[in-house]
């Protein structure tokens, strides 16, 4: 077991991964995973909102009352995507036409809600820094799986490069149920996998 | 004092200062992103009508458009066409000759769904521009239609027929008024 700010790192990766373990920002996952191009920017993009909500709200964890906790978080995590949004756009303009389609589907994202509610709003910034890493490239590499299978199934690419005319791309795999199907079969897999580890270690 | 007026005004406090460095935020950035979409805009008429030296802003009954010219010839039109597709609004430019033959298109802003409506802007490995927005080239713009001349985007019908039908029914607009 990987104690300390390491093992809140190491937790957002596999054990606690918010895609397939936690089962959470789901709607941006089905919408996004058509791609791995897609799926990257959106893991990025996130990934960058996760650390800056989470360093914001266990800042002000002390001061914010309890009653009225989500609202302010609510708050916060739309100024901070915001604000990063505008800079993007004002001074990193490349970057804003690749993710700024992005933006508004992570405000959406209940990750980053999720986080703030069941960490950084008890722990101190540094821990939240890394539990942000963690659970945002954990996010990254779910999408990226997610995406690498949907796009070869059903668009017959990877990164946009053409990796075979033999076949007609079945299209449903890029649509709502081809997303739906790739994640459930993989949570499927990786519980049983799991299943399997625990049974053995009893 | 009353514990829900406490929490009313913790609340309103923070919303008070996030509203402020929002504010503050948009000031200092809005010039600098109002230069990146008018360079961005530059581009586009440069790559759509690349003859033309200069490219002179107009407005006729509200609709901006641009006038491109070679030394004192006029040799097209650049329209900024507003199309409403799948999930809100494009920002489409096309470039026309005089005689309403398009001459190219750029969708400069979309909000369509990454990995389907998206392919309007799509550029395969080994080609420089948009295949989509290609198909509209040396077509007139009176004509295009989806199914008819321009093939759709598979899975993205909407995005495509967005695209079309605004590119279509803004140059006919125009093109009766400058006639007139």
């Amino acid at each position: 077991m990987v104690r300390g700010n390491l093992g809140e790192f190491v937790k957002g990766l596999w054990k606690e991964n918010p895609t397939f373990r936690i089962v959470l920002g789901l709607c941006p996952t089905l919408a996004v995973s058509t791609s791995v191009a897609n799926g990257i920017g959106m893991g990025v993009a996130a990934t960058f909102v996760l650390l800056g909500s989470n360093i914001f709200v266990s800042l002000v964890r002390t001061i914010v009352p309890e009653k009225v906790r989500i609202p302010c978080y609510i708050v916060i995590i739309a100024t901070f995507v915001t604000i990063a949004d505008l800079f993007m756009k004002a001074y990193a303009p490349l970057l804003s036409r690749s993710l700024g389609m992005f933006v508004p589907l992570i405000v959406v994202n209940c990750i980053v809600l999720g986080r703030a509610e069941a960490f950084s709003s008890k722990e101190p910034p540094l821990k939240s820094i890394f539990d942000a890493l963690g659970m945002g490239i954990g996010f990254t590499w779910a999408l990226i799986v997610i995406s690498a299978i949907r796009e070869v199934t059903g668009n017959g690419t990877i990164m946009g490069i053409c990796i075979s005319r033999q076949f007609e791309p079945p299209l449903f795999m890029i649509l709502a149920p081809g997303a739906l199907l790739t994640i459930g079969a993989l949570i499927g897999v990786i519980n049983y996998f799991t299943l399997k580890v625990k049974a053995k270690a009893k | 004092m009353n514990q829900m007026a406490k929490f009313g005004l913790i609340l309103g406090i923070i919303c008070l200062i996030a509203t402020l460095v929002l504010a503050l935020t948009y000031e200092v950035t809005r010039p600098k992103i109002i230069e990146q979409l008018r360079q961005e805009e530059q581009a586009a008429l440069k790559k759509i009508i690349p003859d033309a030296d200069s490219f002179e802003l107009k407005t006729l009954d509200g609709v901006e458009y641009f006038e491109a010219m070679k030394g004192s010839d006029l040799i097209g039109y650049c329209l900024k066409v507003t199309g409403s597709g799948y999930s809100g609004y494009m920002r489409i430019i096309v470039g026309i000759d005089p005689n309403g033959v398009i001459r190219g298109v750029s969708v400069l802003e979309h909000q369509e769904t990454p990995g389907l409506g998206s392919k309007i802007t799509e550029v395969r490995p080994d080609e420089t521009e948009p295949w989509f927005l290609k198909q509209f080239k040396g077509k007139s713009a009176k004509a295009v239609a989806v199914k008819k001349n321009i093939d759709a985007i598979t899975g993205a019908t909407i995005s495509s027929k967005a695209v079309t039908d605004a590119i279509r029914d803004a140059v006919d607009i125009f093109l009766k008024k400058v006639r007139k």
